[in-house]
């Protein structure tokens, strides 16, 4: 047959690699200012757009979104127009692709450290930003999916099917967890309530793991490493079935963010099973590309690409194996809320997602570029030292959460916590968080080492943005043939019918988890006592929302004695049935504030400490890491959003009276007031609508719904219930 | 949604739903991992090296 003539994109490819580089630079400095905040506070410069609860969210983003996003559009498009022997679908998809992701990049960064944050981990964007992201994301699968129907081979290589189920995947979790009411341009509430909320979000947040970081990633592998190494991989076999095997099962895991909270048991028990059943078809993915090695270890030895995907394969090994034994129930206990699940996070993305892009872009760019790279020997340094400097991050957190969960958990002959206040606790860890900025301008110092040398390769050489290429025209195959053609095969070489059928292996998970948690009842039982917030509470929320409090402290007691001695009665599904969104968090930097406004118990504090603490922690606590909140004092809450907002919550079945919207303002100064008051006894002189009293009344509310006689201790305020 | 709800509201034993979970992974396990074993090895090995079909821009050849 005649071969056809076409041209190849590399210019998108060539875009697309310079946004990983540049975005990459970024999110590694983001990460290293935060290490140096939460060792030495002062990294926060007293300024409300730097301070860690709104810089966390932009490194975490800046990491997945840009950083490794780009490396993965930059890999997908380059292989994916060599494997199907065809020009990508259109120039005008790519372009919009590429501007529209970058455009997302940067509302990103700048809505964030604006404050402007729904509190979702790995989901902060704000509604119309995730608007934004859904149409170039539905842009980059039309494009991807054109290519695939426009392509010259019959069969579908199995690096496709993975870019294929990243593509539905994402597009599936993002809509489902972006659900939420808007009430402005940069505010909205989540749909769901809770435990609903936090379900949905891990389920989300686990498989933007699974499905941003892992699936794509897998399918770079089955094309990159065989590529490098010239050699096929291992067994087409192991591919189809771990690639099954493993969108099918991931999407059933995320609860075991959630183990021992307020959530069912047989959601909890659901997200155990599914992790541990993960292992296999994980490690199918690190053994077919290790194997595929078989007989060429010798050009591990000389070849910095190798070397970055030989660490990267084995740390995706190493993950995958951790990852479900933190999801055993007694390891969970120790690795959650500690620096544990840091450690693992950092090994996964540092050398997993790391590895394989560093391993890429050095493999990609001289090629793309049509010239040597510029110094192998730099390539190498750069691998020694982003290899040791992960060893430098992971053993000191690992070290440290172990200490911090023993101290925590110690007890006194007498039957008393040894360590009651949090702070000795996260003192004695300090040190370890010290390493870890070692760790990061080790890291970062690599980074730019590998800057450096793709530069000086681009210098030497150009792009061809049209590569010339020729190919025999696709001969339609036509229906099914039962005697040669098994199910799958037949399968592979029909896009449509492929990609329902991933679509069908990605939703069951999901759908047995989520229909059931907010369509029957009895899953989250009420409590009489636990009333809606009032409007003044609910401002303050918006304030802990808007600074990423949540970053830092958690709002969820589990059912263990060192929990409850310290913080108070563990949390029931009951009392978050109006928090749009939870609150829960993942981390304990500060001590968990569930039962901060429970004033028999051992975390209440009164407004006048409250006040101080926000304006100058260290001055309360000389050992606090937290930065300062003296703005709270000087801003004002925007009264004007107040009625929206309640009318808001009463849309998502906030039971508030009818028309209560319109005295909510009148409620907010009323309870202002009565804080205002009890400051002025302490001598603090304050008014009435700073974000600081909002904040104070949100703090006194935490928890006080199921304290008994709480009617009688606090102003308790009646918000019509 | 209140006919969705208040029929799933009736269904009984919500907790064995990990356990149904289960057995579906298995069957199809089963079923893939059968059907993938059963397939030619000359079929697997064009598959596997159709990936080097190509020339690279720097000219390597697939050795």
């Amino acid at each position: 047959m005649e071969n056809q003539k076409f041209y190849y994109d590399n210019k998108t490819v060539k875009l697309f690699l310079l946004a990983t580089i540049i975005w990459g630079v970024v999110a590694v400095l983001v990460g290293v200012l935060i290490a140096c905040q939460l060792a030495f506070p002062a990294f926060n410069f007293g300024l409300e757009y730097t301070t860690f609860g709104r810089m966390r969210p932009l490194h975490t983003n800046a990491v997945i979104f840009a950083f490794v996003g780009n490396a993965i559009f930059a890999g997908v498009y380059y292989s994916l127009q060599k494997l199907l022997k065809a020009r990508l679908f259109s120039d005008v998809l790519s372009k919009i692709h590429f501007w529209g992701w970058q455009l997302i990049i940067v509302l990103a960064a700048v809505t964030f450290t604006l404050g402007i944050s729904t509190s979702k981990e790995y989901a902060e964007l704000e509604w119309p930003i995730d608007i934004l992201l859904t149409v170039v994301w539905v842009i980059f699968g039309w494009n991807m999916i054109g290519t695939i129907l426009k392509r010259r081979v019959q069969h579908i290589y199995a690096a496709i099917w993975w870019y294929l189920a990243t593509f539905l995947g994402v597009a599936l979790l993002h809509v489902v967890n972006s659900f939420e009411l808007p009430i402005s341009l940069i505010k909205s509430y989540p749909i769901y309530a809770g435990a609903q909320d936090a379900v949905v979000q891990w389920w989300y947040g686990h498989n933007a793991v699974a499905f941003f970081l892992t699936t794509p990633f897998l399918g770079l592998m089955y094309y990159y490493l065989p590529k490098a190494a010239n050699r096929p991989i291992y067994s087409y076999r192991l591919s189809i079935i771990h690639f099954w095997s493993l969108i099918f099962l991931y999407m059933w895991a995320g609860p075991h963010h959630l183990l021992y909270q307020a959530l069912p048991e047989w959601v909890q028990a659901l997200g155990v099973t599914f992790s541990i059943m993960l292992i296999a078809p994980s490690w199918g993915g690190m053994i077919n590309g290790l194997l595929t090695l078989r007989g060429a270890w010798d050009k591990v030895r000389d070849s910095a690409v190798l070397k970055f995907f030989v660490v990267a394969v084995t740390a995706y090994g190493m993950s995958t194996f951790e990852g479900p034994m933190m999801s055993l129930r007694n390891v969970n206990q120790m690795t959650h809320f500690t620096d544990w699940t840091i450690a693992h996070t950092h090994i996964a993305g540092m050398a997993w997602n790391g590895g394989m892009t560093f391993g890429m872009l050095y493999w990609l760019l001289p090629r793309i570029f049509r010239t040597k790279l510029y110094s192998e020997k730099l390539a190498n340094t750069h691998f020694w030292i982003a290899t040791l400097s992960i060893l430098v991050y992971a053993i000191p957190l690992y070290w440290s959460a172990v200490t911090q969960w023993l101290m925590l958990r110690e007890y006194t002959p007498e039957g008393f916590l040894a360590y009651p206040n949090f702070l000795e606790t996260l003192t004695q860890i300090l040190p370890m968080y010290t390493l870890r900025i070692i760790s990061g301008i080790m890291f970062l110092t690599g980074f730019l080492i590998m800057v450096y040398n793709l530069f000086k390769t681009m210098a030497a050489g150009s792009v061809e943005a049209n590569e010339a290429a020729e190919a025999p025209a696709l001969v339609l195959a036509g229906k099914r043939k039962p005697l040669n053609e098994t199910i799958h095969r037949w399968m592979e070489r029909k896009t449509v019918r492929f990609s329902i059928w991933v679509f069908v292996a990605l939703f069951i998970g999901g759908a047995i988890q989520i229909i059931p948690m907010i369509f029957i009842k009895s899953n989250i039982p009420t409590i009489d006592t636990v009333t809606p917030y009032t409007p003044l509470e609910l401002e303050g929320r918006d304030v802990y929302v808007k600074e990423g409090c949540y970053t830092c402290h958690s709002q969820v007691i589990r059912p263990f004695r060192w929990e409850t001695d310290r913080y108070g009665d563990y949390s029931k599904i009951g009392e978050f049935v109006y928090d749009h969104p939870f609150l829960w968090g993942s981390r304990r930097t500060g001590p968990d504030l569930a039962r901060a406004g429970y004033v028999n118990g051992p975390m209440y504090k009164n407004s006048a400490w409250h006040y101080n603490h926000f304006m100058d922690p260290q001055k309360m606590n000389e050992q606090s890491i937290m930065p300062r909140y003296d703005w709270f004092a000087k801003k004002d809450v925007n009264l004007d959003m107040t009625p929206n907002k309640i009318r808001a919550m009463q849309t998502l079945g906030v039971p508030y009276p009818e028309g209560f919207d319109e005295q909510a303002v009148d409620d907010l100064l009323w309870q202002a007031n009565q804080i205002v008051a009890e400051l002025k006894l302490s001598g603090i002189e304050i008014e009435p609508t700073k974000e600081m009293v909002a904040m104070i009344a949100y703090m006194h509310k935490l928890g006080r719904d199921i304290e008994p006689n709480t009617n009688q201790n606090l102003d308790s305020h009646d918000t019509g219930e | 949604m209140t006919l969705v709800s208040s029929l799933l509201e009736s269904m009984t034993g919500i907790h064995i739903f990990y356990v149904v979970g289960l057995l579906i992974f298995i069957t199809l396990f089963i079923v893939i991992f059968i059907r993938t074993m059963r397939r030619p090895a000359a079929e697997m090995n064009e598959y596997k090296e159709s990936i080097f079909n190509d020339k690279d821009p720097d000219g390597s050849e697939r050795s």
